[in-house]
């Protein structure tokens, strides 16, 4: 197999989402060249879950959010939602099945059309569907409203670029939560944000979640914000996952080289903690001609020539903690492969 | 403002950087609009009300010298202000009242080219692959050929068809150059819309309003067609001065409107006598230069005003 | 380089580098008078990193603009002294400053896609600057420019002269800002949030980057922004600005060890840590920063400030020295002191109880 391997799905009753094989490709103009933005991913989501998705930025994590919502849809691989297979439906089903994921975007101020007042963008999903009748739209609109903190009827009279950044962010959230969704995928959320706004995103949507048992796939590049978020993390490097594991056992006792990396990059609140750092140099390969074996491997301390030839697994390494490396930090070196290695970048 | 101005100002400061190199550029192109703004009021107000301004003739009166009619035997001057033309009608009031007719085929062909560019734009740049391969098929071949060899194709077609089929009786020559200008302005339309709904396609609210659940028509509708608006009238303020510059382009053709008259009609009347009389051909060109002009000057400031990349057009 | 050579002998004389007093810039809008900054003092040493942090709208790019004469010309009201190397630079018009620019303080902005021309070659880009103000020759400025390029870590430095910004990721981008900045030898160099667009891995190479050329060539680096992680490690002191005030300044380490006020505290509690076992309740600053047309009479900060009292609200407490040197802050019942503590305890006691304090979710933010 020419992915990262499955070895981290889970076979429990309650898994709300389920993701074997993802892949996304898109051509390079007309030169026959394609961007592997996301190449053979697996993930499972469980129902009140939040998973956190970390990486560079380019390393497909967007992309992956977005094949699961079908915009557009993957080039191949399988997206099973509540049970259904989304890959193989059809126009209308699919739409109806978007009413129970709903996406927030990075940029608050541009997921909201700049041409209509606030109020009516939070409506709109209840419009679509033609929810109950007018009053209890109101209603709803408000309550929601109400609970992200915003003021109804400033929303009723203002454009969104008449708020700030934070607030574009809660009205987004809004919108995202009128149709009663069961997940909801979190691009970037509080990226755009100051720190002390950031805080009150994200208390937001840890109390949203608990009042509504919401499902999250919660993704970013910062490592201490996901770690406060999520259940679970999964690390991707270049359209693969690295690593997954739960968060604590995650900050804990990273096993992959570029986690270790990603860790040592966040900025310390503290001076008198003297950061060890593990410095990578350069920057990422283009997805257009990813490296064969490793996609690390060119920028990897720990590298041999095995890593350059053979693609690694994921394989479990302690309780719940998944990781695709031969060479671990932790966790012991990967046997060899009884079968030649054959497996494409 | 670039590093070789001052070094440290690589990049203008994101604040609207207000500086006093451009402020004079801005200001021009501001008055620029407003002459343009003047010009086309007072030609549509004197249009409008042709028939009731005192020092518009009436169309068909005829200005005689001495009891008799003759071909451009007035000047210029305090009777005429724009002499007389080769059947002795006033030059000016000519030039008014063709502006009506000249106007209205811009128009509606504005309309044409807009509306069925428009869409034909938007459905490419929105469901791309094989409706934009054929909609790129369709403009390219729009573009391909050269735009006068065209029109004339066109008009000598629905000649011919009008003479066919008598249901078609009311496709007359003006409607005949209305609709090819239409036609011809179908494909740039086309493309500045398609070119916009890509961009909007991507952002991130029509994701959002698509990962509603809401139908394509509707995502169409409520949220890319209302952003396309400030660009495609921009466009179309420009536009409307090329089509009116087209209009006189093919009536030099010998593809003129008979009755009324139009400005491209008068001059390619005019232009055989013009060592003769030179005012039954300067004045109309005169018209047209000025309204094509102010098109122009609104259309760059609306360009300016909704940052329009001229790329695109 | 040649030119710190020479230059280095002017630097080490006594006095400090730069020394604002009551530095005040307004800015006339329709809506009345924007204060946004209001009264700024302090001094920075030679080769020191100062850090500004603050939320956004508190000022800190206004003031960074403000040192470096880079104020937007329509409805910019400023007062105060600001003296760099002893010079009074507050007055000059941009004619004299274009000699300041460049050579003695230079800048670089948030956005690294947007700060570079995108129709120049890199080379070119970077060469300009030493024509113009050390009036280099081609050769030899584009020489320069390669070993300018080596010095901020581009892999083949050579190569890059030729291409064009598009051909460059965001991080290498920033290098080459980085690189431009530093082309005439500046004795400062302000950085407003130069790794606010980049990615983690990225951003900690450019502050190692930062922080390593302002150590080789003695040059002041004044860091801006809003995260108060970015500046832990990689300055001196650090200045905290809200609603465009100075609210408290100190020795880094000093700061950190023993805040004293309440704003500073909560920026610090906002940001997630990663010691921090996953689903720790974040302590968010409630409310909006405050509206600078119209600041509020006391403590700006009262408003939104878990231990305010009826004094903070009514008289704007001074900016007052701490216990150890040049430690200042503005605050009433700093942290640590018994109101503060009486509050905190009644605070504590409430939340316990399930009142949303004290620091909520912003309500109606
Ligand atoms: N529509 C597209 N056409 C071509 N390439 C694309 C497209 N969308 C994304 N890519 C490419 O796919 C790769 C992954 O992009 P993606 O946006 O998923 O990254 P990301 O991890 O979300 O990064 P970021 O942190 O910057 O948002 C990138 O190399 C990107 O250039
Ligand atoms: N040209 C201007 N006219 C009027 N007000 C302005 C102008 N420029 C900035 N301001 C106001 O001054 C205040 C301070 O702005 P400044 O850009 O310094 O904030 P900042 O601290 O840098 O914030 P950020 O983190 O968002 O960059 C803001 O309230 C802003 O709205
Ligand atoms: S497989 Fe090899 S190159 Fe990849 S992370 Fe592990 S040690 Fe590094
Ligand atoms: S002066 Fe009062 S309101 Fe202001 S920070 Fe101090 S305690 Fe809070
Ligand atoms: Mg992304
Ligand atoms: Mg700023």
């Amino acid at each position: 197999m020419a992915g990262t391997g499955t070895a981290h799905l889970r076979n429990a009753a309650d898994t709300l989402l389920r993701v074997e094989n993802l892949v996304v490709e898109f051509p390079v103009g007309r030169t026959g060249l394609k961007v592997n933005a996301v190449s053979g991913i697996s993930l499972d989501v469980l129902r009140g879950e939040t998973l956190g998705l970390v990486g560079e930025s380019g390393c497909g994590k967007s992309t992956t959010g977005r094949a699961i919502m079908q915009l557009p849809r993957p080039t191949s691989g399988s997206v099973s939602f509540e049970g259904k297979e989304l890959t193989s439906m059809g126009g209308d089903q699919m739409r109806e099945a978007r009413t129970r994921m709903q996406m927030i975007f990075q940029d608050p101020i541009s997921s909201l059309n700049p041409r209509r007042k606030v109020r009516d963008i939070v409506m709109e999903p209840l419009t679509i569907w033609k929810r109950g009748t007018k009053a209890d739209r109101d209603q709803r609109v408000d309550a929601v409203l109400e609970e992200v903190g915003i003021d109804p009827q400033r929303a009723a009279e203002s454009q969104p670029h008449q708020f700030s950044g934070g607030q574009c962010q809660r009205i987004s959230i809004a919108r995202s939560l009128v149709l009663d969704p069961s997940m909801i995928i979190c691009d970037e959320p509080v990226s755009a944000l100051d720190v002390s706004v950031q805080a009150q995103v994200l208390n937001l949507l840890e109390d949203l979640k608990a009042r509504y048992g919401l499902t999250l796939v919660f993704i970013a590049h910062d490592l201490a914000v996901v770690k406060n978020i999520s259940d679970r993390v999964a690390v991707m490097y270049l359209g693969k996952i690295c690593e997954v594991a739960g968060s604590d056992e995650l900050y804990r006792r990273p096993a992959h080289h570029y986690t270790n990396v990603l860790l040592s990059s966040i900025p310390v609140p503290d001076p008198s903690i003297a950061v060890q750092r593990h410095p990578i140099e350069g920057e990422p390969p283009s997805p257009v001609l990813p490296p064969p074996g490793c996609r690390f491997h060119t920028r990897c301390p720990a590298a041999e020539d095995r890593c350059a030839a053979e693609e690694p697994q994921l394989r479990e390494i302690g309780d719940g903690h998944f990781v695709a490396c031969h060479f671990p930090v932790h966790g012991g070196d990967a046997p060899v492969a009884v079968r030649s290695s054959s497996s494409a970048g | 403002m670039t590093i070789t101005a001052d070094p440290v100002l690589s990049a203008p400061p994101p604040a609207p950087a207000d500086t006093p190199t451009q402020r004079p550029a801005r200001r021009s192109i501001k008055l620029g609009m407003w002459v343009g703004v003047a010009w086309l009021a007072a030609l549509a107000l004197c249009t409008l009300f042709a028939g009731q301004l005192s020092f518009v003739r009436g169309y068909d009166t005829k200005l005689k010298v001495g009891g008799k009619t003759g071909r451009y035997n007035i000047g210029p001057g305090t009777r005429a202000w724009m002499g007389t033309d080769s059947s002795s009608h006033d030059v000016f009031a000519r030039c008014i009242y063709a502006a009506r007719i000249t106007l209205t085929i811009g128009v509606l062909a504005t309309v044409i080219g807009l509306v069925l560019g428009g869409v034909l734009g938007i459905i490419c740049g929105y469901y791309q692959g094989w409706a934009d391969r054929l909609g790129s098929i369709v403009t390219d071949s729009l573009l391909a050929l050269p735009p006068l060899l065209l029109a004339l194709l066109l008009v000598y077609r629905m000649d011919d068809l009008n003479k066919e089929y008598s249901w078609l009786h009311w496709l007359t020559r003006e409607w005949e150059i209305t609709l090819t200008l239409g036609i011809l302005a179908i494909a740039p339309f086309a493309r500045i819309a398609r070119a916009q709904t890509i961009a909007l396609r991507d952002r991130e609210f029509v994701l959002a309003a698509r990962s509603l659940g809401a139908k394509s028509s509707r995502v169409i509708a409520r949220e890319i067609v209302p952003n396309l608006i400030p660009a495609m009238l921009t466009v179309a303020v420009t536009g409307l001065g090329i089509l009116v510059a087209a209009e006189g382009a093919l009536a030099f053709l010998g593809l003129g409107v008979q009755r009324p008259l139009t400005w491209g009609k008068m001059i390619s009347d005019g232009q055989r006598d013009l060592g003769r009389a030179w005012w039954a051909t300067i004045f109309p060109c005169m018209f047209l230069f000025l309204t094509v002009i102010s098109f122009n000057l609104i259309g760059d400031r609306l360009a300016r005003r909704f940052d329009i990349r001229e790329a695109a057009i | 380089m040649s030119l710190n050579v020479s230059q280095a002998a002017t630097r080490d004389s006594g006095d400090p580098l730069l020394e604002l007093r009551d530095v005040k810039t307004h800015f006339r809008t329709p809506r009345g008078i924007v204060r946004a900054v209001d009264g700024v003092s302090f001094t920075l040493d030679r080769g020191k990193a100062l850090g500004i942090v603050g939320e956004s709208g508190s000022g800190k790019t206004i003031l960074s603009r403000s040192i470096m004469g880079l104020l937007p010309p329509k409805g910019a009201i400023r007062s105060g002294s600001i003296k760099f190397e002893g010079r009074e630079i507050g007055n000059l018009g941009r004619k004299k400053m274009r000699d300041v620019w460049g050579k003695e303080m230079a800048m670089i902005f948030q956005d690294p896609m947007t700060s570079l021309n995108p129709l120049m070659k890199i080379g070119k880009q970077i060469a300009e600057p030493l024509k113009i103000h050390l009036g280099m020759d081609n050769t030899s400025a584009l020489a320069t420019a390669e070993r300018l390029l080596q010095d901020v870590r581009i892999p083949e430095a050579h190569r890059r002269l030729s291409q064009y910004p598009h051909e460059l990721s965001g991080g290498m981008r920033q290098r080459v800002m980085i690189a431009i900045a530093l082309a005439c030898g500046p004795t400062a160099l302000f950085a407003d949030e130069p790794t606010t667009a980049l990615d983690v891995t990225v951003q900690a190479q450019i502050l190692d980057l930062l922080e390593e050329q302002r150590k080789d060539r003695n040059m002041s680096l004044i860091l801006v922004t809003h995260d108060l992680g970015v500046v832990a490690g990689h300055t001196d002191e650090i200045a905290v600005m809200y609603g465009g005030q100075l609210v408290e300044m100190a020795p880094t380490r000093v700061l950190f060890a023993n805040m004293k006020m309440p704003y500073t505290e909560a920026l610090l509690q906002s940001i997630p840590k990663i010691e921090d076992p996953s689903h720790t309740r974040l302590m968010a600053i409630g409310g909006r920063p405050p509206d600078l047309v119209n600041p509020p009479r006391g403590c700006r900060f009262a408003p939104r400030c878990p231990y305010v009292r009826e004094k903070c609200e009514n008289e704007m407490p001074p900016l007052e020295p701490a216990e150890s040197p040049g430690h200042v802050y503005r605050c009433w019942y700093p942290v640590g002191s018994p109101e503060y503590l009486e509050f905190k305890e009644r605070n504590e006691q409430a939340a316990a109880a399930g009142a949303d304090v004290p620091v909520a979710i912003g309500g109606a933010a």
